[in-house]
């Protein structure tokens, strides 16, 4: 909503500077996000009287122009085709003026005549979008004296506020509701508000009704009294179409809205003061001479003043001459009874529509228009006869003509006034502060409601064009707003723990997060929706949950997976130039639920590792399986205690994302709790990665879970007595693994295996084809004596024998 | 023959003595100390080689000659000492003086990793709140229509509500099992009161889903929502609860200024603006206002909009369960985005979610 602050000033009287008024309106909800100052820039931009005119004396379309400005005349050469005879006012741009446009204006030789100056037109000096001539203007537009500079002369000078209007406040959609407001907080005496009341109003309660429209009767009938409770109109005869004054057009230019003529003219004017969209019919082209309002037929068009066709529907309310459609109810006219040059009699349009209808149809026909911004939000259905009467009076103002006599207003829906009882002690509770009851009613009146003195507080009414306050607590914020909220004061409550406190759940995620980048992985952050391309790309679940009003093709299903997200970032990466990443990321995966009303989420851990490796100094090639293994290990360091070095990853599970001889569960006390691997080769071409990125995924509910289930560690003392070790190294099939191998170690002694651990893998000479020699430390020690070497041997000769026969294994020595 | 080898064991003795010392002080690394040491006094060396002849020599002289050996033996033993000592000393002297190392190179094992920035000021939020007194709860990201709107008290064509601007799963279900991506975390207003009584003090983090997507709009971003409900909790507390956030997160002298606006859950509502802490105007001083003037983000006004707040809209109680006449609350929410947007001066939202490693490492 844009607002001119001249406007709100004369409405209240106020002496307020705009910024100040600015920053009242903000303090009352009516946030304004931005002030923009008019009339500024125009020194040397004065008023002048043409003396003389004649042609330029060798340039067509030119003409020659003497004006004086009260104290020196200025030849100026002008190439409007508007100068006036003399005596005309216009606007001139003396030699050494500035325009806001950026022109400079200095003496210029146009064809052997030297033009010293501009006659400016609108759009030249900020003051309207005209470019067809020059300004001129009538003793009407300004009685300044010659030379007055224009902004003064034509009272330029004004600030806009732009304001971001919740839209529960449509009474604030015109300057006398801002007005309203801005005197509530100012304690003024209220709004000064002028309505000539030159006819009188027949308001009918029921659904039609006829009056004397000058000579011929014109009838009103309401067919669908839910979605129009009200529709009033009266007649204007004798109107002559023209421009509409300067300073109705400036103050509409202002506001943003062009000047049309000085019908729709002074309509918008009306808009903006009273926030109520009105609309004028050329009576002459209403056919039968009479109006219903009723829903539309299917099949019924209308072409609108935008000279669109649009086909109606049953939901759409329509207003119909004697013969169909002539507009759509509080969306926009029709082109077949516009006012044109030609339109001599006017029918004024003052109606209530139900917002919601009006929503729907502006909706459906994607037709956002000041009317129907205004009508969805909730018009004053108690303005109506007032309304009318301030339109009639602006257009016979502007455009002449008289109103006819008697107007009509048909009532055909219910009208329900709003009361309410509001009580002092809830309003010290909702602020947390007492409220004198004298000042809670000063407040309410002023802003239009009546009260009535209650032992508890007050009886109220509320005003028509309120059509958000419906209970004691809008009240409240009603005088909480007025008083402003830094009269309330500010204190800190004494918080009452919950009997539940912070889920370990997500607790525990934070850890994880903390966990994953301290392990020197970056989090990244996707987006919850992706393609069914990426899913299948990445061959995950594509059992997916879809969104029926996706943004995009590319964003039109939920993620089963963390991988396309975090693919496309390492793509990403890969691309610029960064040489490798190592993401992860915890986010919910949606899972279709048939027959529930919501899909599963779960929260997953994902991570991926792709490219160089970073190294100290140089290169160390590319992330490999062990790479992601230990960044994993990391992440679980806290809590995999008792969990071997080499028990983090056990068999393979079948997924089919990832390569099926380069992958593994994650396994964590027991319970497979997610997946790591590379991936498969035919998922890395497919979503254009290169090289063998390694993706690990778990599910972070039975992770925590399979944590919780665990013993937690107890402390043992230390070991009293010196260990030994020995090295084993044997010759295995590549497809024993090296754990199965220590897990024999570790079975084949009688506890004095301490610790075993692989420190080399062979592959290459002396080592028979798919065969692999792998080489430990084995600690052994007693826990109750030193070990003499006798008793080592004999023990590590005995777990040299069983590895032999177990894994058919030979040494290596 | 033993009066020869007496002389002979008295010859090698005198000349190891004569020349021990000055072999040894001549050494300048420890290296070169231990051979000339090994060629005196290691296994073959010259002294052990005379100490091997003892056996031969007579009975008599063996003691006296024996005694002279081992001092002499001894007397190389700490001649060596001594100059490995002065060696080390002199080594120690020399990296003490020489050169610098060159610390520079990087560190070995660097761990690089980070939390994304929203998770960053996600927990600190939450860390300010928690330490409050509040809990931390979460919920779904889909949710069904009423606990996004209806039972929040949005009008049933409320423009939120069209497809225009909210992601719907199943549209065509019916209004009580239409299912939506949460267009707010407010959501988790509705499914904590329905799962609890008061006092309730929570606040709810996670990703919300809005149809649009520029420069400052992302279709996923990130809320937190928070929400207090007991006996007797006043406005007066929201202002208290808001403005030590702020404080605490933005600086103890940031000014915090509370003025109405409306949402429909709550009311009286409110939005909180926070003084700008890019150009920090509100510090007063010429510099301050200068830099006020020229600040894009606040756009010259000092101040920042941060959050949506008021007191929950009897009508929310009645929808949920609670008696909207015994208690009390308030409810707020903040663009999680947004204050990581401010904190690390990212000016496009969608950079949030690139997860471009270049700029995961800036900041
Ligand atoms: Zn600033």
């Amino acid at each position: 909503m844009l607002a001119s602050y001249n406007w709100l000033r004369e409405l209240t009287g106020s002496d307020l500077s705009a910024d100040e008024m600015a920053e009242k309106l903000t303090g009352l909800g009516l946030a304004v996000d931005a002030v923009t100052a008019f009339g500024t820039g125009l020194e040397n931009v004065v008023i002048a009287e043409v003396r003389s005119k004649a042609p330029h004396p060798s340039k067509d379309k030119l003409t020659v122009v003497e004006v004086f400005d009260g104290t020196d005349a200025h030849t100026v050469v002008c190439g409007a085709s508007n100068v006036p005879e003399p005596g005309g006012l216009v606007v001139l741009a003396r030699v050494g003026a500035s325009l806001p446009g950026g022109l400079a204006i200095a003496e210029r030789a146009l064809g052997g005549v030297t033009s010293r100056g501009m006659l400016c037109a609108e759009d030249e000096i900020g003051v309207g979008s005209d470019h067809d001539g020059i300004i001129v203007l009538t003793r009407e537009d300004t009685t300044a004296k010659l030379g007055t500079p224009v902004a003064t002369a034509l009272s330029l000078s004004d600030s806009v506020f732009d304001i971001a209007l919740t839209p529960n406040r449509p009474d604030c959609l015109g300057h006398l509701g801002l007005a309203r407001e801005l005197s509530a907080v100012m304690k003024s005496t209220g709004v000064r508000t002028t309505l000539t009341e030159s006819f009188s109003i027949a308001t009918v309660q029921r659904a039609s009704g006829e009056f004397d429209a000058g000579g011929a009767t014109f009838g009103i009938a309401i067919e669908s009294s839910e979605r129009c409770p009200r529709y009033a109109g009266a007649v204007v005869r004798g109107v002559t179409i023209e421009r509409s004054p300067f300073a109705v057009r400036y103050r509409l230019h202002v506001l943003g809205v062009r000047a049309i003529n000085n019908i729709v003219d002074a309509t918008n004017l009306a808009v903006f003061e009273w926030g109520y969209p009105t609309h004028a019919f050329d009576l002459d082209k209403v056919r039968g001479q009479h109006i219903v309002v009723r829903v539309a037929r299917e099949g019924e068009t209308l072409t609108t003043l935008d000279g669109v066709r649009r086909s109606l529907q049953g939901d759409d309310v329509v207003i119909c001459d004697g013969e169909g459609p002539v507009a759509i109810a509080g969306v926009m006219g029709g082109q077949s009874s516009e006012i044109t040059g030609a339109t001599r009699n006017v029918f004024i349009e003052c109606a209530y529509f139900d917002p919601r209808s009006v929503r729907r149809t502006a909706r459906r026909l994607g037709m956002h228009t000041d009317a129907s911004h205004r009508f969805e939000r909730g018009v004053d259905p108690g303005a109506v006869p007032s309304v009318l009467h301030r339109v009639a009076g602006l257009i016979t103002s502007n455009a002449g003509g008289t109103t006819v006599k008697e107007a009509l207003d048909v009532v055909a829906g219910k009208l329900t006034e709003t009361k309410l009882t509001l009580r002092s002690s809830r309003i010290d509770t909702v602020l947390g502060t007492k409220v004198p009851l004298k000042e809670v009613g000063e407040i309410l009146n002023a802003l239009g409601f009546k009260t009535t003195p209650t032992v508890e507080g007050f009886n109220v009414s509320v005003p028509s064009w309120r059509p958000d306050v419906l209970r004691e607590v809008d009240l409240i914020e009603e005088v909480a707003r007025v008083r402003g909220y830094d009269k309330i004061p500010t204190e800190v409550p004494h918080v009452r723990a919950s009997a539940t406190g912070t889920a370990n759940s997500i607790r525990f995620v934070r850890r994880l997060r903390e966990q994953a980048s301290a392990a020197g992985l970056f989090e990244a952050v996707n987006y919850g929706f992706v393609s069914m391309t990426d899913l299948s790309n990445a061959r995950v679940s594509t059992d997916a949950v879809r969104i029926t009003n996706p943004l995009s093709e590319d964003r039109s299903v939920m993620r089963t997976s963390l991988l396309p997200g975090l693919a496309s970032a390492l793509r990403r990466a890969l691309r610029h130039q960064a040489g490798h990443a190592a993401l992860f990321e915890v986010a919910h995966v949606f899972v279709r639920n048939a027959g529930a009303a919501l899909p599963d989420e779960h929260v997953m851990l994902g991570i991926l590792l792709g490219g160089a490796r970073p190294a100290w100094l140089g290169q160390a090639g590319e992330y490999d399986f062990f790479d992601a293994k230990g960044a994993l290990a990391s992440v679980l360091a806290q809590w995999r205690h008792g969990v071997g070095r080499d028990g983090l990853t056990q068999g393979a599970p079948i997924v089919a994302h990832l390569h099926p001889k380069r992958c593994a569960n994650i396994v964590l006390f027991g319970s497979v709790v997610g997946t790591i691997g590379e991936l498969h080769p035919d998922v890395v071409s497919a979503m254009e990665l290169v090289g063998r990125p390694i993706y690990a995924e778990m599910h972070v509910g039975e992770l925590r879970a399979a944590i919780e289930k665990g013993d937690i560690a107890k402390a043992r003392a230390l070991p009293k007595f010196p260990s030994a070790t020995r090295d084993l190294a044997v010759v295995v099939q590549e497809d024993i693994m090296a754990s199965q191998v220590a897990d024999t170690i570790r079975n084949a002694s009688d506890g004095l295996i301490e610790d075993v651990q692989v420190f080399d893998v062979y592959r290459g000479e002396n080592i028979p084809q798919h065969h692999k020699s792998l080489a430990f430390h084995i600690v052994y020690r007693d826990s109750n004596a030193t070990l003499t070497d006798e008793k080592v041997d004999r023990a590590h000769k005995h777990v040299t024998e069983r590895v032999s026969a177990q894994l058919s294994a030979s040494l290596r020595s | 023959m033993s009066d020869d080898a007496v002389k002979e064991f008295e010859e090698g003795l005198a000349k190891v003595e004569a020349s021990f010392r000055s072999q040894l002080d001549a050494c300048g690394d420890e290296q070169s100390l231990r051979a000339v040491n090994a060629r005196i006094a290691g296994p073959t060396g010259e002294l052990t080689g005379l100490l091997k002849l003892m056996p031969k020599l007579p009975g008599d002289q063996r003691k006296v000659l024996g005694q002279k050996a081992n001092a002499l033996k001894s007397a190389v033993s700490a001649a060596f000492d001594t100059q490995l000592l002065a060696i080390a000393k002199a080594v120690r002297d020399a990296e003490l003086s020489g050169p610098h190392l060159d610390v520079t190179l990087p560190g070995r094992n660097e761990r690089t990793g980070s939390l994304h920035p929203i998770t960053r000021v996600a927990y600190e939020i939450m860390d300010v709140f928690t330490s409050l007194g509040f809990d931390i709860v979460d919920g779904p990201e889909i949710d069904l229509h009423e606990n996004n709107f209806d039972k929040l008290g949005f009008p049933p064509d409320h423009p939120a509500t069209d497809m225009q601007d909210s992601f719907f799963i199943n549209a065509e279900a019916g209004q009580k099992q239409r299912s939506l991506l949460r267009t707010h975390t407010s959501t988790m207003q509705v499914r904590e009161m329905q799962k609890r009584k008061p006092p309730l003090a929570i606040v709810a983090p996670g990703q919300v889903y809005r149809r649009d997507d520029d420069v400052t709009h992302s279709p996923m971003f990130f809320q937190l929502e928070g929400l207090l409900v007991d006996e007797g909790v006043s406005f007066a507390h929201l202002k208290g609860v808001l403005t030590r956030f702020a404080q605490r997160m933005f600086g103890d002298n940031v000014p915090v200024r509370f003025r109405p606006s409306y949402f429909p859950f709550v009311e009286p509502g409110g939005e909180v603006d926070i003084g700008c802490m890019i150009c920090r105007g509100y510090e007063g001083t010429k510099e301050a206002l200068a830099r006020q003037a020229e600040c894009r983000v606040c756009k010259a006004s000092g101040y920042l909009e941060v959050l949506g707040c008021g007191m929950v809209h009897p009508v929310v109680f009645e929808n949920v369960g609670y008696d909207s006449d015994k208690y009390t609350g308030f409810a707020f929410g903040l663009g999680i985005d947004r204050i990581a947007m401010l904190r690390y001066g990212i000016s496009d939202i969608r950079w949030l979610y690139e997860n471009d490693v270049r700029f995961l490492s800036q900041i």
